[in-house]
């Protein structure tokens, strides 16, 4: 028997969120394309709620209810809750997003279900959902098992492809009423400011870290190194060969003597891997080596490797971690 | 000493001293021990969060540890760097005169204004012409009504050109040898009183050392640690209590040197395999870690014996003398198994025993702290 | 102001994860729990608002299991907390969020709060449901991802800012609220040793809340897992520069799952 599924949808710029989309995906491949229904509300809505179509959705809620707009996310707790009363939703999916991570434990409450933030991999069975999610910092996995109904989950970002549809009409509804607590409507969002593109993350914070090495020959290619990085918002480090160079300063160095990093995700650009680079960035969780000798250290304790002319491959790469982020 | 566990609060005080050394210390070990630099930003913030003058009681503005309470944050500090340890604790031998032999009224007079804002203090004790021969003392101390005039000079005092403090050992009659020494305490601002320049060490560089020269210095009468000719006692006395957390200091250093060795053992790779896998490394490390359980329980056993209330001299001779050259070895060791690595500058094993040594020569040198276990080993047997 | 700051021991740093016998969770054995992260962080942003506007106190609670929550306690108050609250979890029961929340809201029932003050997310399984959960149990408005955190005495109100994906809000909202804390003003202060000493004989009050029913709905562990050794790396083949990026990119997104 196939759960019913609630789509909890969230608006950027007047269309459905990408985070939407990916659980609409998730959603269909749990219920198949009748058992999943979407809900969305605040600013944006009613031109939104139709898109739930575009991603294979036929039927879906808005809430109507100006007073949401702009409120904070926990105003939409109570519709979210009638919606899945009415429609008998056995599990409740949002996006990994700020949005989505502030609702989830506060719907789980209101719908007394129990509730998983971040995961990577869901499975229904009849009695139970089991999901899978990283802890301590992607260095382990635990599965969980959620008993009861509904449950609620929001999904890891970019741990799902978007859903692919095929596209069919939505039929949009009013979602039922539900009270919002004055004490929900009393805070006020007094303003927003875009962020700043560029700054990179420190070294020591960052959860992905591109490092440049010997193999990118000079101080001004080293640039390239750091395009990929800005692409990615990530660190930027060095092996010692590049800060004993002096194209960057000390600060930059992981290694030995440098700083060590455990990254989600470290690509090392032209290093060949020596042992004191190793030690430095050895524990991170997914490791990229690119470098032109197929023999390179690296390549043996990286995950994944591009043997290749780093100068050919990276300007290509940036591009289409830009155009793929930026879609 | 049937229980070797540590309670909460031991372990709240190593815990913390641990997040202090590898937070504040560690990054800027190497580049103090390269430059030899005195770190005074680090001492500040070791003095900030009571880490310093830790021997000194509560009510008098220290922290008031035990001494195993004292060995147990000395040795975390020591784990990170033994010169900045050594500037560190080089305060607690200072005060420790004050502790055990001025009146209620110089306590008060001296204690807590030092400790509360941060202040270093050296231990004048050695000079050129005896360092072992404690009874040598040549630095003079003439009476002038209720003044004493000092002349003379002291070398190798750690902390010597930073500090506000001197805690002096001077002699009014040199042909009395021991019965002839008088301790002092004495400000910087005392006219006549010079520190020399930093020496270049070995060791422990991000400590600093130095000449502490007296010229006609002016000194109170009541300024005078306990009576004339009781000085000597009173360095013996000092040392018995001070003597014991040098034995974690070294316990640190070889510590910092098996946890490199034993890492860079697992990971660095020849005839195949990892160095871990081959016997010779194997029985290295073995000997290692049967060296460093040992100097850290008879450094323990020494603290424990002192804090109970009994004089300890035997036990903390043994714990000092075991450990530091303990340290010596073991940092030699941790150096041969990085091989040619060990004995580049870019590693940080080779610091390790240029820091060693100096725990066996400092505090009472090795040769001494072997007479003086004889001497008290034999009384059970005369 | 009345602030309750509410932390979570978590596995030290340093710990070796290993999987216990049974596999369903971290072996605890050796294990250090511990004040840390996002936590610090409210303790630091607590400590901060009580020395901003005198007359405030800070309540320290931590729900968990008793020998834990006891350790965290100690720290915060060696750090500046006023009193410390340790509400009782069972084993089995400290890692559900709603149970965390209901444990929380047990604890809080005794302490007068104007502003409920959490880590936005915990060290260890980094979920931060519980800012939410709480809020929702308390009826209270709750904000995560919380930078800048300001009491504004005049309008009584606080302001603060809220790190979202579009960039950063600015908000003002009456209290009692609910906090999830992503970063104080400064970096958390360290504890003094003569505070530390202090601190093992301060005073802990406990509390024991009820137990959940055993048919309530919630979320077990069922598998704590690390992931396998490294094999060496998985060469991508490739004709043209652009399918090599192509084909990364699709496997950071799609079977690493570390793409942004």
């Amino acid at each position: 028997m196939t759960p019913s599924v609630l789509v909890v949808g969230e608006v950027g710029a007047g269309h459905l969120a990408l985070a939407t989309a990916e659980s609409i995906g998730v959603a269909r491949s749990l219920a198949g394309p009748d058992g999943v229904v979407g809900i969305v509300g605040g600013a944006g809505a009613s031109s939104a709620a139709p898109e739930f179509g575009r991603y294979g959705v036929g039927r879906a809620l808005r809430i109507d209810d100006p007073r949401i707009d702009g409120a904070l996310p926990a105003a939409h707790a109570g519709y979210i809750a009638a919606a899945a009363k009415a429609v008998g939703s056995d599990l409740i999916l949002l996006g990994g997003t700020t949005f989505g991570r502030d609702l989830s434990g506060r719907v789980a409450v209101a719908v007394k279900g129990a509730a998983v933030n971040g995961a990577t991999e869901l499975t229904w069975s009849e009695d139970a959902l089991q999901v899978r999610r990283p802890v301590f910092g992607g260095r382990a996995t635990e599965t969980l098992r959620l008993r009861g109904r509904p449950s609620v989950v929001s999904l890891r970002p970019h741990a799902f492809p978007p859903s692919a549809g095929p596209p069919v009409a939505c039929s949009v509804e009013t979602a039922p009423a539900a009270t919002v607590p004055p004490a929900l409507l009393s805070p006020k969002r007094t303003g927003v400011e875009p962020t700043i593109q560029g700054a990179g993350p420190a070294l020591a914070d960052a959860s992905i870290v591109v490092s440049g090495g010997r193999g990118v020959r000079s101080q001004e290619n080293f640039r390239l190194v750091e395009e990929l990085a800005a692409s990615l918002g990530a660190g930027v480090g060095a092996s010692r060969a590049v800060t004993d160079a002096g194209w960057r300063p000390a600060s930059f160095q992981v290694g030995q003597t440098g700083r060590s990093v455990s990254p989600q995700l470290y690509i090392a650009v032209g290093i060949s891997g020596a042992i004191q680079h190793l030690v430095g960035m050895m524990s991170s969780r997914v490791i990229v080596a690119i470098n032109n000798d197929p023999s390179a250290t690296i390549f043996r304790v990286a995950d994944y490797g591009i043997v290749g002319d780093l100068f050919a491959i990276l300007p290509p790469l940036t591009a289409e971690i830009l155009r793929v982020r930026g879609a | 000493m049937p229980d070797f566990s540590l309670s909460p609060e031991h372990e709240s005080l190593r815990d913390m001293a641990r997040k202090f050394a590898r937070t504040e210390m560690v990054p800027h070990a190497a580049e103090c021990d390269r430059t030899a630099r005195f770190p005074e930003e680090i001492y500040r913030k070791a003095h900030a969060l009571g880490l310093m003058n830790l021997n000194v009681p509560a009510e008098l503005g220290g922290s008031g540890l035990s001494l195993f309470e004292q060995c147990l944050i000395v040795e975390e500090l020591a784990y990170a760097c033994g010169g900045m340890t050594t500037s560190i604790i080089a305060n607690c031998l200072a005060l420790e005169p004050i502790l055990l032999a001025a009146t209620p009224e110089q306590k008060q007079r001296f204690l807590p204004s030092f400790c509360e804002e941060y202040h270093l203090a050296s231990f004048c004790l050695t000079e050129p012409g005896g360092g072992s021969d404690a009874g040598a003392v040549r630095t003079r101390a003439r009476r002038e009504g209720d003044e004493y005039v000092l002349d003379g000079e002291k070398c190798f005092i750690t902390n010597a050109p930073h500090a506000s403090l001197y805690t002096v050992f001077a002699t009014t009659d040199p042909e009395k040898r021991h019965r002839g020494i008088v301790a002092f305490v004495v400000p910087r601002s005392a006219k006549g009183l010079t520190p020399g320049k930093d020496e270049e060490k070995m060791g422990h560089r991000a400590s600093s050392t130095s000449t502490v020269r007296f010229e006609g210095v002016r000194v109170p009468a009541a300024d005078r640690l306990g009576a004339e000719g009781e000085g000597f006692a009173l360095a013996m006395r000092t040392l018995d209590q001070t003597r014991t957390p040098i034995g974690a200091l070294a316990t640190g250093i070889a510590q910092a040197a098996l946890d490199h060795a034993a890492r860079y053992a697992l990971k660095r790779e020849t005839f195949g395999k990892p160095i871990a896998e081959h016997q010779a490394i194997q029985i290295k490390l073995a000997n290692m870690i049967q060296a460093i359980q040992a100097a850290r329980l008879l450094t323990w056993q020494a603290a424990w014996t002192i804090d109970r209330g009994q004089k300890g001299t035997l036990e903390s001779s043994i714990a000092k003398c075991f450990a530091s050259d303990a340290a010596l070895h073991v940092a030699d060791e941790a150096i041969q198994t990085f091989g040619g690595y060990g004995y580049m500058k870019e590693y940080p094993v080779e610091k390790l025993l240029r820091d060693a040594k100096l725990t066996q020569i400092y505090e009472g040198a090795n040769e001494i702290q072997r007479t003086v276990i004889a001497r008290e080993l034999l009384r059970a047997y005369s | 102001m009345e602030i309750v700051v509410c932390l979570k021991p978590v596995p030290d740093a340093e710990t070796r994860l290993r999987p216990a016998a049974d596999g369903t969770r971290l072996d605890p054995e050796g294990v250090k729990f511990v004040l840390a992260g996002y936590d610090e962080s409210a303790v630091e942003q607590a400590l901060l608002l009580k020395e901003a506007n005198p007359g405030s106190k800070v309540h320290a609670i931590s729900f968990g299991l008793p020998q834990r929550t006891e350790e965290v306690l100690r720290a915060a108050i060696a750090l500046g907390c006023d009193t410390a609250t340790s509400a009782e979890a069972t084993p089995g029961n400290d890692a559900d969020a709603i149970a965390v929340a209901e444990g929380l809201r047990a604890a809080l029932a005794g302490i007068p709060h104007d502003l409920v003050l959490l880590g936005k997310q915990a060290g260890d399984d980094e979920e931060g449901l519980v800012p939410g959960a709480l809020g929702e149990l308390l009826g209270l408005p709750h904000f995560g991802f919380v930078v800048d955190l300001r009491w504004d005495a005049t309008a009584q109100r606080l302001r603060f800012g809220r790190v979202t994906e579009g960039g950063q809000e600015a908000w003002e909202s009456p209290v009692p609220c609910v906090i999830g804390l992503q970063q104080a003003w400064n970096d958390p202060r360290t504890a003094k040793l003569p505070a530390i000493l202090k601190s093992r004989k301060a005073p802990i009050a406990k509390v024991k809340p009820p137990a959940p029913s055993p048919d309530r709905p919630r979320c077990e562990l069922e598998r704590f897992a690390l992931p396998p050794p490294r094999t060496g790396a998985r060469l991508i083949e490739y004709r043209t520069p652009e399918e090599a990026a192509e084909k990364l990119v699709r496997i950071l997104k799609e079977e690493a799952k570390v793409f942004p």
